[in-house]
């Protein structure tokens, strides 16, 4: 027998309370010489032990019913072996009905979703539920919702919370699982306890964790009895894995280059897979991919015009297959009118100065025309003082000696504003002004601590080239389509010794050593990219070479991106920056699915940021810094890991759950059976509280009755 | 109202008991109820006829002698022997059941004071008193004397007195009836915790040899109402066996016994002629004797006239 509150047995101990005022009773006894005994006769002494007898009885009475009562509140339970008393109590079950809710559970089998098929599992678990038992509905993803709890068993409330659910577009998150359902059911209160897991049991998600799963399902069995049941349905699949820029400048008139990948996550070949890019929900691009070999993934080249400025929705899109959430990838593009770029040139030399060299590669076109819509105004360093860098989308410092205090704050505030910073080396600069100057607010302004010039050449004067392994950052994408020779064609032979900040980041480095040659770091709502060479050709090559133009063109579009242009994944938090402290206390985020949600703005070190957490449906989302602001469009899609839909074979589930104690139930009838036989407990508080009531009863009876009988015997000697 | 009923506290039992002499007891009790009514309390208990004389003006209408009127035609009344000497014979029960007291006085002083009172009023009558007191045996006996000096040695006697476990209050009074030599009247003062059938057989034992007796039957309150509460372990005084109970839930069965009890004496006392008088002994003692003889008046002047010989 176990109860659910044992401590309350504690209370078992209130029935000492009448034997102790019994004993008391009887051992404080007074004495008495007594003169007149012939009068305390045989009838009295008779009548004297009858009354013992009867407080006897009643003080029996009165402990047996405070004991079943107490024993009654303990909730006992007991189970079919523990004897006759099994044969009475009721089989009060509380469950926890745990479904699966990620966006695999979304998959179409032609007939029904995998989710259906779970909904109909749960009909199945329902009938087994009794009207009043405590029931807890949980919804599994990346964050575990709970839909009920611990609510009292209503067949046709269940119903209603049933047709309300709805798969999310989440990934599910399977190591939190096993805590949380224990949680769950230790919050239960029920003689015994059932969990259902309602599971397409994805591979991926379960086979590498076999063993860990294994001892956490072992281990919550103990709490209560676990019930997985899988569900049935194919692994077909394609899912648009990756959707980014790979080339181009995203201004009004011009087109890029985005690059789709897709991943076939089933087990045959994809074959004639078609790829649409869409514009602002105009389709301005296909692509077909011939075909796409089980577990591979193939990238094709979206080219996206962009006729107008502002914000644009882009969209990746497959053709219909079984799992529509992953066949969507969003992305968001600011298109600009035009950029204008301030060069700011350190060195005194004339014509092939490096201020020119950058604004000759800004403006360079494939094509070999200008660029209209890009503005490059160059000026020397003395002159920076007088320009008002409001004008400019981004700044280009090129070998400038020193900075002013004043000057370093304002390009301070012109980054954080969210415009962009590209800072050469050079002979003129003086690391030590820099240093101090740059670092007197909170963040420094640049990615890195300058030290010294470090000479990269070998004995022959030959500059060492750019490290081809480069990482996924937006500005080398374009660098990875060069020819390898080419790449190395670019030679740097003196470098500036740099320590990177803790904000700092190397996108570029020198082959064979970690030397930095490009660092960036994000300030505010901007970023700051930091060369450790020169713009012009005092220390490399770099500017006689493809490697300049397209670097300076990437790292333009993306310093005069937006923050938003960069896509989220479902469960990330969304964040509205501000560079002041906003007029309006509140942000506005409209989900895709048309909901808007108020998120206050707070103040994190400084900096005003409005937070929302956890965006949890994939698609577009319309962040406002109120509610009559204009809105800037958020992409958020799925997380793809978990678009490969394969599940567990059967053979492979009997593997994975063996010795675990865990039930494993795939047909409804099978689900009632098994849970039937599960279920031993039964409750047995009824059965105790109404005895001890029922002796409370006769308690009272047989006292009145007693009493009554005394009263008529007095009653008939008077 | 006289002065000295103001004072009537003064003769409350427990009060009685600190004075501790006996003579003073008595008298102080006996003086008051002589100058409270003004008359012998014991007037009419006289038991010898002595002869006729002429009804003058002021004799009581009661001693007319109506059947000497009915054979002459005048009146004469009827003069006692008694009225210019009786014997009283004073009969204490002894008995460690006497010894019970809830109060601070218990039976036997109590029983003390009214026999040292009753002595005291016999004697200021000049007439003879006696004094016998028993247990299971008779332990002293006084024969009748009218010397004022008897009232020490009763005090004495009375003072001397400790109780004994057992009393046999019938063999006892059978005992004594033997050692009376002359018709007396006998007080006894006992709780008669007996038998009610043997006690009855001594009284009329001594109402046999032509005793004019009366019977005051002491008794403590506790005895009367029982008013214990909780757990009470009851010990015989008399070597009975002990009771553990609680004597709030046998009130009425102790009650019922106790009145049955009573009945049958009172019936009994009643049947042979022999004045019965409970007495409490939480009350004082000069008005338990002023009732008892308001009621004696009243009974010798009504139809129960019979108690007397």
């Amino acid at each position: 027998m176990s109860f659910l509150n044992p401590l309350l047995l504690l209370g078992a101990f209130g029935i000492g309370l009448p034997i102790l005022a019994h004993m008391l009773n009887r051992f404080e006894v007074r004495h008495t010489d007594w003169a007149a005994m012939q009068f305390l006769n045989r009838s009295v002494r008779v009548r004297s032990r009858q009354l013992k007898l009867r407080d006897v009885i009643l003080l029996l009475l009165r402990c047996l019913a405070l004991l079943l009562i107490v024993f009654a509140i303990t909730r006992p339970a007991t189970t079919k072996k523990a004897g006759p008393l099994a044969g009475l109590g009721e089989k009060h079950v509380g469950m926890v009905i745990a479904i699966d809710a990620s966006f695999s559970m979304q998959h179409d089998d032609g007939t029904r979703t995998r989710f259906d098929d779970a909904l109909e599992k749960v009909q199945a678990i329902k009938e087994g539920i009794r009207p009043g038992d405590p029931v807890t509905l949980v919804l599994l993803g990346a964050e575990h919702r709970v839909v009920a709890r611990n609510v009292a068993f209503d067949p046709d409330e269940f119903d209603e919370m049933l047709d309300a659910l709805e798969p999310t577009d989440e990934s599910l998150d399977i190591e939190s699982l096993p805590q949380r359902l224990k949680d769950l059911a230790a919050d239960m209160k029920a003689p015994q306890k059932e969990i259902y897991i309602v599971t397409d049991m994805q591979a991926q998600d379960w086979k590498p964790r076999s063993a860990w799963l294994r001892d956490s399902f072992k281990a919550l069995a103990k709490h209560a009895s676990v019930f997985v049941v899988p569900l049935e349905g194919g692994s077909e699949n394609l899912a648009v894995t990756g959707f980014e820029l790979m080339s181009g400048v995203l201004r009004k008139g011009t087109s890029a280059r985005y690059r789709a990948t897709v991943r076939n996550c089933g087990a045959t070949v994809a074959q004639q897979v078609r790829v649409a890019g869409r514009v602002n929900n105009i389709i301005a691009d296909t692509k077909v991919i011939p075909s796409i070999a089980p577990g591979a993934s193939e990238s094709v080249s979206l080219f996206l015009p962009f006729r107008d400025a502002g914000p644009v929705r882009l969209v990746a899109e497959l053709s219909e297959d079984p799992l529509a959430a992953d066949n969507v990838r969003r992305a968001v593009a600011v298109i600009r009118d035009k950029v204008s770029v301030l060069c700011v040139e350190g060195s005194s030399k004339g014509g092939g100065s490096s201020g020119g060299l950058i604004a000759a590669a800004l403006r360079a076109r494939g094509n070999g025309q200008g660029q209209e819509d890009l503005e490059v105004h160059s000026v020397a360093w003395v002159d920076l003082p007088g320009q008002d860098l409001a004008k400019f989308d981004v700044v280009v410092l090129a070998d400038v000696p020193d900075i002013t205090t004043e000057h370093a704050a304002a390009l301070d505030k012109y980054v954080r504003e969210g415009n962009g910073l590209i800072w050469f080396g050079g002979d003129n600069v003086k690391a030590d002004v820099w240093n101090e100057r740059s670092a007197l607010g909170g963040t420094p302004l640049l990615p890195a601590v300058i030290e010294e010039q470090m000479r990269t050449s070998d004995a022959m004067g030959i500059g060492r080239p750019l490290d081809p392994s480069m990482t996924d950052h937006p500005v080398c994408r374009s660098l990875l389509s060069l020819p390898e020779d080419l790449l190395s064609e670019t030679r740097f032979r003196l470098l500036l010794r740099v320590t990177p900040s803790t904000t700092g980041m190397a996108v570029l480095t020198l082959a064979g050593s970690d030397s930095p040659v490009l660092l960036e770091q994000t300030l505010g709502r901007g970023h700051v990219f930091m060369f450790t060479t020169t713009a012009g050709a005092a220390w490399n090559n770099m500017a006689v070479t493809p490697v300049f133009p397209m670097l300076l063109q990437q790292m333009v579009t993306y310093l005069t991106a937006r923050e938003f242009e960069t896509s989220r994944t479902v469960g990330d938090s969304l964040s509205l920056s501000y560079v002041e402290q906003p007029d309006a206390s509140d942000a506005v985020f409209d989900t895709p699915a048309g909901e808007t949600l108020t998120v206050p703005v707070r103040d994190y070190r400084n900096q005003y940021v409005a937070l929302l957490d956890g965006a949890c449906e994939a698609g577009f989302y319309l962040a406002r810094v109120s509610v009559q602001a204009a809105g800037l469009p958020v992409a958020v899609n799925v997380d793809t890991r978990e678009s490969t839909v394969k599940r567990l074979s059967s053979d492979e589930v009997l593997a994975l759950l063996k010795g675990a104690g865990v039930n494993i139930v795939r047909s409804r009838e099978g689900l009632l059976a098994v849970a039937e036989e599960a279920r031993t407990s039964r409750s047995l508080w009824r059965i105790f509280m109404m005895a001890g009531l029922v002796f409370l009863v006769l308690e009272g009876l047989f006292a009145e009755w007693l009493t009554g009988r005394g009263a008529r015997a007095k009653g008939n000697a008077n | 109202m006289p002065d000295h009923i103001t004072q009537i506290n003064y003769l409350d039992p427990e009060l009685l008991q600190k004075l501790g002499d006996l003579e003073l007891v008595a008298r102080e009790v006996v003086e008051g109820l002589r100058v409270g009514s003004h008359r012998s309390p014991l007037r009419g208990f006289s038991t010898e006829f002595a002869h006729h004389r002429q009804y003058v003006p002021g004799d009581a209408i009661r001693d007319i002698d109506w059947r000497v009127y009915g054979r002459t035609d005048r009146y004469y009344t009827k003069l006692y022997e008694a009225e210019t000497n009786f014997d009283c014979h004073v009969l204490i029960d002894a008995s460690a059941s006497m010894s019970y007291g809830s109060g601070k006085v218990n039976k036997l002083e109590y029983a003390k004071f009214l026999a040292a009172s009753m002595a005291y009023l016999v004697l200021k009558q000049r007439d003879s008193v006696g004094l016998s007191i028993f247990d299971s045996e008779v332990r002293t006996y006084m024969p009748p004397r009218s010397a004022m000096g008897i009232i020490v040695e009763i005090d004495k006697q009375l003072r001397d007195i400790v109780p004994t476990p057992k009393t046999t209050v019938a063999k006892q009074l059978h005992d004594i009836a033997l050692m009376m030599k002359r018709r007396s009247f006998v007080i006894l003062i006992s709780d008669l915790l007996a038998d009610v059938d043997d006690i009855m057989a001594g009284l009329d034992h001594l109402r046999f040899d032509g005793h004019n007796v009366v019977v005051l039957h002491t008794l403590d309150p506790y005895e009367l109402e029982f008013p214990f509460k909780g757990t009470w372990r009851f010990e015989g005084l008399e070597r009975e066996e002990p009771l553990t109970t609680q004597p709030e839930r046998i009130r009425d069965d102790y009650v019922a016994n106790l009145t049955e009890y009573l009945s049958a004496l009172r019936a009994g006392c009643v049947g042979a002629n022999i004045d019965y008088k409970t007495v409490d002994v939480s009350r004082p003692v000069d008005g338990v004797l002023n009732e008892f003889f308001a009621e004696r008046a009243t009974t010798l002047t009504g139809g129960a006239v019979g108690a007397r010989l």
